[in-house]
């Protein structure tokens, strides 16, 4: 979707390829430009090949075919200058557990050469920021998951590069700690900052990124702005909530032979009831549920709403999204946290 | 968020503003002011990050300090008690007159020290790779090279001072170094070249298996084999035939046996007889030569894997 290829180009991606050396075609040829200052959204269902194309884009892994530069650099024959330009998160936390808060900080300020004059103030800075500051000596083995991922987090950010490669940042954190990892991201983002990210939280894409591409089986199959790609689903959503589970597939029976939607109407059973996209489908919504109470079926409630982009990710890849994100995370968090009192 | 028209649009507004600054301009100007931009360490500085990370580990484990030294701290004590009667006559009869067990067996108890310590090493960098520590260092524009040897040289601090601990406690317990400090010294570096070849072998199983259990059980495993089937525990002329065989390839046996000459102060090697440099040099230099040998070999086999293993290229 990059317009000009003039402007500098954070991450410039061509036909990249990875096949892993058993035959597994992770990535099948991905092209992808993010402009300087973009915040950028990547997703796609578990395996779809996300974390592959972000190894491949920080030099863990080198592409099998195509080109990819990042900062202006080769990732393959100039990872050096790679390495030194970007900052990177990996999906599953990575802290060094017998390290203290502020050590595993510090640790990564001197990897990156941090200079000795800004290295406190910036890793207390950083240990605010995710809410540390007052563990910051304790040492991570005795952190929760929730508090593991946000040390990770200020790892990544220590050294503050004008690009960051994000990983699942806010899986299974709670909503606040998110919310606050959430206005950093926006603001380092304001001052200059390329953010890559990946994440489960659909909403989380829809809030913070400027542009989202979507993987499914190594290859981008949508790119665009959030609002563009739920254009795409077209139309409005009528969701119908119906207790009874039996009743649900004679109901969505009923949308679609009583003939108030269109023709190209698309109606699901979900997990509440059914749902029905169609043009229109303000108008026609009251038919529906005139329609429904006639054949005896008992509608618990109802809602009119714009697609989101839960409804994008469905219509794309056939799955839900948040399969394992959204239920669990707050039991994580707050259950199994060690607070310094 | 359902105010999705307000998010897209100031969205793209933002994109123009900021492209306007943007490009080359905008990133020095925001090296110049938040300065919290990276600088080159030098090789030096890369090393002593993780030269000090890896000893701050060390001392946070007290399984690493406390509990490798147990194992042999048990052994000094508990052979030279139950065997020491009987070694030190046999020992006296095969020619050792007026040495006691307890210096017979204090130069193998450092090695077995370096033995376990050099274990360690591989047990440090699986965890590390289960951690993912080993892959966020590797996205770090560290000097790899620099990386390593910062590890090794804090695992090869913690043998110098756990052999000094062997060393003092062994001398409580009666032993003697006849060649004085500079023998003790002497023990010391023998233990650094013993332990090195362990601490590539160890490192390789880490690699290879890439998980913690089979690195301990491994490393574990061959420490007490080695340790038995060689000069550690008795002279060889009161070992088995074919415990003599396998003694003359095992490298405990060419460490033990350099550390124990300095011990003695004595030519004690006899699974290969050397003559002609005079002394205890009879012994230290074919030990320090095969167990330099040794340590190349394995050494390289060891750097081969690591790169292999933290390069970029698909496997």
């Amino acid at each position: 979707m990059g317009d000009t290829e003039s402007r500098g180009a954070a991450i410039d991606a061509d036909g990249v390829e990875l096949t892993y050396s058993d035959g597994t075609e992770a990535v099948r040829g991905i092209d992808l430009e993010v402009p300087e200052g973009e915040f950028f959204g990547f997703l796609g269902p578990n395996g779809a090949g996300k974390t592959t194309t972000i190894k491949t884009f920080t030099t863990l892994l080198s592409p099998t075919g195509g080109t990819i530069s990042v900062n202006g650099y080769d990732v393959v024959s100039e990872a050096q200058q790679v390495r030194e330009s970007i900052g990177y998160m990996a999906q599953e936390t990575s802290v060094d557990l017998e390290l203290t808060a502020r050590e595993n900080v510090r640790f990564a300020a001197q990897a990156y050469g941090v200079p000795r004059e800004h290295r406190a103030d910036r890793i207390d800075e950083l240990l605010d920021l995710v809410d540390l500051a007052d563990v910051a000596d304790k040492r991570a083995d005795e952190f929760s998951g929730g508090m593991k991922k946000r040390l990770d987090v200020a790892t990544a950010l220590v050294h503050d590069p004008p690009l960051v490669f994000l990983d699942e940042p806010t899986t299974g954190l709670d909503p606040k700690a998110r919310n606050r990892l959430w206005d950093y991201f926006e603001r380092i983002n304001e001052q200059g900052t390329t953010l890559f990210l990946t994440t489960q939280y659909l909403e989380e894409a829809d809030a913070l990124c400027d542009r989202l591409a979507v993987i499914l089986d190594g290859e981008i199959v949508a790119e665009g702005s959030p609002m563009e790609l739920k254009r795409r689903v077209g139309g409005e959503i009528l969701d119908v909530d119906l207790d009874d589970p039996d009743e649900r597939e004679r109901a969505a029976e009923i949308a679609r032979e009583a003939g108030v939607f269109d023709s190209d109407a698309d109606v699901t059973v979900s997990d509440d009831g059914i749902s029905v996209t169609a043009e229109r489908a303000r108008e026609h919504g009251t038919d529906l549920l005139v329609a429904l109470r006639d054949a005896d079926v008992t509608v618990t409630g109802f809602n009119i709403r714009a697609p989101t982009l839960d409804d994008v990710f469905l219509s794309i890849t056939g799955e839900k999204p948040d399969l394992d994100g959204d239920d669990g995370d707050d039991v994580t968090e707050t259950t199994t946290e060690v607070r310094a009192e | 968020m359902s105010d999705n028209e307000r998010d897209g649009d100031d969205v793209r507004d933002g994109a123009e503003t900021r492209t306007d600054g943007g490009g080359t301009a905008g990133s020095t100007e925001r090296a110049g002011s938040e300065g919290a931009r990276r600088s080159s360490n030098g090789f030096v500085g890369d090393f002593w990050v993780n030269f000090v990370r890896w000893n701050i580990k060390a001392v946070r484990n007290p399984f690493v300090v406390v509990g490798s030294l147990l194992q042999p701290v048990i052994f000094l004590v508990l052979f030279t008690q139950v065997f020491g009667q009987i070694a030190t006559g046999a020992i006296s009869r095969g020619g050792g007159a007026g040495i006691s067990y307890e210096t017979f067996l204090l130069p193998a108890i450092a090695m077995q020290v370096s033995l376990a310590a050099g274990a360690g090493s591989g047990i440090g960098l699986v965890n590390d790779m289960e951690e993912g520590m080993f892959e966020k260092v590797l996205v770090t524009p560290m000097s790899r090279t620099a990386v390593f040897l910062g590890k090794t040289a804090a695992e090869l601090l913690r043998i110098v001072v756990q052999i000094v601990i062997i060393l003092g406690m062994g001398t409580l317990l009666g032993a003697n170094i006849a060649t004085g400090i500079p023998g003790a010294i002497g023990i010391v570096v023998m233990g650094i070249l013993f332990s090195l070849w362990f601490v590539a072998l160890s490192n390789i199983a880490a690699v290879v298996t890439r998980d913690q259990e089979s690195t301990i059980i491994g490393a574990n495993l061959l420490q007490f084999p080695l340790l038995f089937v060689s000069t550690a525990f008795l002279p060889l002329e009161f070992l088995p035939g074919w415990i003599q065989t396998i003694a003359t390839f095992n490298p405990v046996t060419y460490g033990v046996d350099g550390a124990r000459a300095l011990m003695l102060d004595q030519d004690v090697m006899t699974v290969v007889e050397v003559t002609q440099f005079g002394g205890i040099w009879n012994t230290l230099v074919p030990a320090v030569a095969v167990l330099l040998a040794l340590d190349i070999v394995l050494g390289g086999v060891m750097v081969y894997l690591l790169n292999r293993a933290s390069s970029s290229s698909v496997r």
